[in-house]
């Protein structure tokens, strides 16, 4: 729908733009201006790939012919239609159906192929890159392309930057069985905040104080808080629960039907922690950035998402469009820091088996 | 006048052609400004006179139009010369040092220009024969960026023309 | 053992009580998050014949050039890559994708025939595995190929950020070169980054800020031609130009149009004073707006044409004011220390960028319309002149070097304050102004 619309829009403005300007680029054919760019029609796309695809792709799912067809593509089904190109001088001899570059046929979806099998990393080269040319007298906060809730110092060289610290791990001589090697990584280094020029250079009194660069966070152990803080001792509940997880425990229960004391605060932070060091809202609008999304997943009991069950459940402070920006973001974190799954403890399954995270990204529009 | 003094004149002149042209100053900066032969300093009815005798320029405070002692006295001198100078009429340029934005310092040099204008006006010279120009930070004639260029570039200059060409 | 038989009893009850209690799911607030470029892959498209490689390598690079210079994405070099993309209708191997941690993908063709260049894509979401919008193909002349890539990019900037893009865009800036003290300029209009440059007016006259119409076909600035500041207004296509504004005794500077393209606000100094004025292009008649013994000037309106932003030093310094489209009552919004100038009125709204000096320096700053959450971008000797991107993101200005070498040339900078870098143009550069994105 909303792509229907954008396409709807881009080709309409395309066309008045025409309309109204079209002619105004003519009189002067400067080299860079004179380009046509036209659009298609579905159908001819469709033919086009068609004659395109290789005659022998048995093992292929030949292109599911499920072309969407957008809304509307107007005035560009057939060739004889007026060429909205805006950009072409008006000259005498127009080709065919030359119209403005906002062509957006559907083509059809290939296949998507997922396969659950995670290869071995390939890092990225590192690219911590440091755009400023101009001065930068003051070294107190250095410009750095991230930023994080916790400001984070360089790591080492040779350290692969990742969303959670890892020691480096090398493959065991005399170990029988073959062991991931494992490149040691670490938090890429951020500043806390945004840090503008301005910051940087003021050489007077700063008028906020700055934060030194802390150490790598250390990585988010599930703070074994002790339950006194979250639950007082005297609680029966606790007590029962603790024989009662104990009595599970040494009867060997299979975790299938796993029961404990709801999470301790730290649990809940260990787990907003994860999540956050994933959560990029650094491409985001500026409108999405006011809009906080209710996202809910479920969990295996290995503490993985099931990103199949990641909905959205409701969002306020922004349109349609901006919720799904949001969404998408969440979604991406929620994804990224579970792949290896959160640090969920195991016999209180039943109380994380279905989470739901609002994402508020108030905070974060200020940074 | 001797010839050792003529030719000490001439070459004083040529000097301060010299001078000028470098600097920007006779007919500085407007484009359209007529070819006036600037003739002697020694000649009191001269425009070389007005510019070097006199001083065709007065220096501005930073970020002010008003207009100081030493500005006033240059002025009033400026505007005895075109009381009896009545051939002449003249173009006032303002300009600003570039510790300003663009579009201010153009008013900023509007204001310099027009102050310097009411004066001589004051002073019993026809308003119409003086034009005012802003020139703002597009003209500097010091290109160091520190004060003791900034304070020449804070000016006004009184620029002739032949009130016979138009 | 007599402690486990209590706790299997109790836990009999208790777990039927937790059963009830475990409907509710956990629930956790995210308030924190990372502001990092989200990295993107774009494998070279994939070239229909012999002929299409070498352009489709240079289109694949530039698309990848445009989203890294927006500091909101971060390319996956090629040498990460797990897969190869050689066939574009083949389905995409997104585990190969998520394993590089390459967050979205872009893949496409490209195709030459005769003075036809082809040009196909799609963009992927990698960790939903989904694609993203349907793909796209833009057919137009192979020496198009920049602007090509510029509609890719536009398009994928615009699906994963959910707002309006500016690659297929142009500024029209002045061009300097010379020292200080005999400056040449000459107006000149090139691609936002810095290719394709073109020269439109010659240097034997002092130009100063070009401003577009808000349709891009137009340009008001301001000329010395005449001896005098004079608006002019020039079509980019012809090149033709004609002075708007010529009274004797004055001077008018500072020109921009209102969303409506035909009215223009402007300074016009005239018996002693610089005021702002409006005028209809279209029948010649003005209006004035201010009259004040300040200077009024570098007036911008506000997207939906109703409101004026300009500066006045009415207070004793400069400061910024909005007033009504028509004139009246003017309220003043910036009070910070300091003063403020050349404010400019976001498209989309919400900011105002302006410049400021303070302490001796000049910044760029965006602050809210009623004057509120002012965030200063940038710092140098001598920065000013903001102009928008298109869509309000990005803000680009004029940055002087000091001393009696200085030069001034173009910079960017993301409204949060990131991402600073130059624009590069092949000689000094000044009074830099944004067009619409082009249609």
């Amino acid at each position: 729908m909303q792509t229907g619309t954008k396409i709807s829009g881009f080709a309409h403005v395309g066309l008045i733009g025409w309309m109204v300007f079209g002619g105004v680029f003519s009189a002067h054919p400067d080299p860079f201006e004179a380009r046509e760019v036209s659009v298609i029609s579905a159908q001819d796309f469709d033919a086009f790939l068609a004659a395109q695809q290789p005659p022998a792709t048995a093992a292929q799912p030949a292109a599911l012919p499920v072309p969407e067809i957008p809304l509307d593509t107007p005035d560009v089904q057939t060739e004889t239609d007026v060429e909205p190109d805006q950009v072409q001088p008006s000259e005498t001899s127009q080709p065919e159906t030359d119209a403005a570059p906002n062509a957006v046929p559907t083509l059809p979806t290939p296949d998507p192929d997922i396969t659950d099998a995670t290869p071995v990393l390939q890092p990225p080269e590192p690219e911590i890159s440091e755009i400023n040319p101009t001065e930068t007298p003051n070294p107190a906060v250095r410009p750095v392309d991230r930023v994080a809730p916790t400001p984070v110092a360089p790591a080492p060289p040779d350290v692969r930057p990742d969303d959670v610290t890892n020691p480096e791990v090398s493959p065991d001589k005399g170990a029988e069985t073959p062991q991931d090697v494992q490149e040691a990584t670490a938090p890429e280094e951020a500043n806390d905040r945004i840090v503008t020029e301005a910051d940087e250079t003021s050489t007077l009194a700063p008028s906020r104080s700055v934060r030194p660069p802390a150490r790598p966070a250390a990585p988010p152990v599930a703070t074994p808080t002790p339950d006194s803080q979250s639950e007082p001792d005297t609680s029966v509940n606790a007590s029962i629960n603790d024989a009662l997880s104990e009595a599970m425990e040494t009867a060997e229960t299979p975790r299938a039907a796993p029961a404990g004391p709801p999470l301790s605060q730290g649990e809940k932070d260990a787990l907003r922690v994860s999540v956050s060091r994933c959560w990029n809202v650094g491409s985001l609008s500026t409108e999405a950035l006011g809009t906080t999304v209710v996202v809910a997943v479920s969990m295996t009991p290995d503490g993985k998402p099931e990103t199949s069950t990641i909905r959205m459940l409701s969002s306020s402070g922004g349109s349609d469009g901006a919720a799904q920006q949001a969404f998408s973001a969440a979604r991406r974190a929620v994804i990224r820091c579970g792949a290896s799954g959160f640090d969920l403890p195991t016999e209180k399954y039943d109380h994380w088996r279905d989470i739901e995270m609002t994402f508020n990204p108030e905070r974060m529009r200020i940074k | 006048m001797t010839i050792l003094s003529k030719l000490l004149a001439v070459s004083l002149v040529l000097g301060i052609a010299g001078c000028t042209n470098a600097t920007g100053g006779f007919g500085s900066g407007s484009d359209g400004s007529s070819n006036l032969d600037a003739g002697l300093v020694s000649d009191q009815t001269s425009p070389a006179y007005f510019q070097k005798a006199i001083g065709d320029r007065v220096l501005f405070p930073v970020d002010q139009a008003t207009l100081t002692d030493e500005a006033r006295t240059i002025l009033v001198a400026q505007a005895d010369w075109m009381s009896l100078n009545t051939d002449y009429k003249a173009i006032i340029e303002g300009h600003a040092d570039e510790q300003g934005t663009r579009e201010y310092n153009i008013g900023l040099g509007a204001r310099r220009a027009d102050a310097v204008r009411e004066f001589l006006i004051s002073r019993g010279v026809a308003g119409n024969r003086l034009q005012v120009v802003s020139y703002g930070k597009e003209r500097p004639l010091e290109i160091c960026s520190e004060e003791s260029c900034y304070s020449k570039n804070r000016r006004s200059v009184t620029v002739l023309a032949s009130n016979l060409t138009g | 053992m007599m402690k486990v038989l209590v706790g299997i009893l109790a836990g009999l009850v208790l777990m039927s009580a937790q059963a009830m209690a475990q409907s509710g799911p956990l629930r956790i607030e995210i308030t924190e998050g990372v502001i990092e470029p989200l990295p993107f892959a774009v494998p070279d498209f994939v070239p229909d014949g012999a002929s299409a490689s070498e352009i489709s390598a240079q289109l694949s690079r530039l698309v990848a050039s445009d989203l890294s210079g927006t500091g909101l994405f971060r390319e996956v070099p090629a040498s990460a890559y797990i897969s190869k993309v050689t066939d574009f209708s083949a389905p995409v191997q997104y585990a190969d994708w998520k394993a590089i941690n390459a967050q979205a993908l872009i893949t496409g063709s490209v195709k030459v025939s005769g003075s036809r260049l082809t040009v196909q894509f799609r963009i992927y979401d990698v960790f939903s595995g989904d694609e993203l919008g349907t793909g796209l193909q833009f057919v137009g002349a192979p020496d198009g190929w920049r602007r090509m890539a510029h509609k890719v990019a536009d398009v994928v900037y615009s699906r994963i950020t959910g707002e309006g893009s500016y690659f297929d865009s142009r500024v029209v800036f002045v061009s300097e070169t010379g020292p200080k003290n005999d400056r040449h300029k000459r107006l000149a209009i090139m691609d936002y980054d810095g290719a394709n440059v073109q020269y439109l007016t010659d240097s034997a006259a002092i130009v100063l800020a070009p401003r577009f119409s808000p349709t891009g076909d137009r340009v008001l600035y301001t000329s010395y031609e005449t001896g005098f500041p004079r608006i002019y207004v020039l079509d980019v296509g012809k090149v033709e130009r004609r002075v708007l504004e010529e009274q004797d005794g004055t001077m008018s500077f500072a020109p921009r149009f209102a969303p409506d393209g035909r009215t223009v606000v402007y300074s016009l100094y005239k018996g002693g004073t610089t005021d702002i004025y409006t005028l209809d292009i279209n029948n010649g008649k003005s209006k004035r707006l201010t009259n004040a013994t300040s200077i009024d000037t570098a007036p911008s309106y506000s997207p939906d044409g109703k409101q004026i932003v300009f500066e006045s030093d009415r207070s004793g310094t400069q400061q910024l004011y909005i007033m009504s489209a028509s004139g009246g009552e003017a309220r003043r919004i910036s009070f910070g220390q300091g003063r403020y100038g050349t404010p400019v009125w976001s498209p989309r709204g919400d900011l105002i960028a302006f410049t400021k000096q303070s302490k001796g320096r000049f910044h760029i700053g965006v602050m809210r319309v009623d004057g509120s959450e002012e965030r200063l971008l940038t710092a140098s000797f001598l920065d000013e002149g903001p102009t928008w991107a298109p869509n309000g993101r990005v803000i680009m200005f004029t940055r002087e070097t000091q001393g009696a070498k200085g030069r001034a040339s173009l910079y960017s900078v993301d409204i949060t304050g990131r991402n600073l870098r130059p624009v590069r143009t092949p000689e000094g550069a000044s009074d830099p102004a944004w067009s619409p994105l082009q249609k």
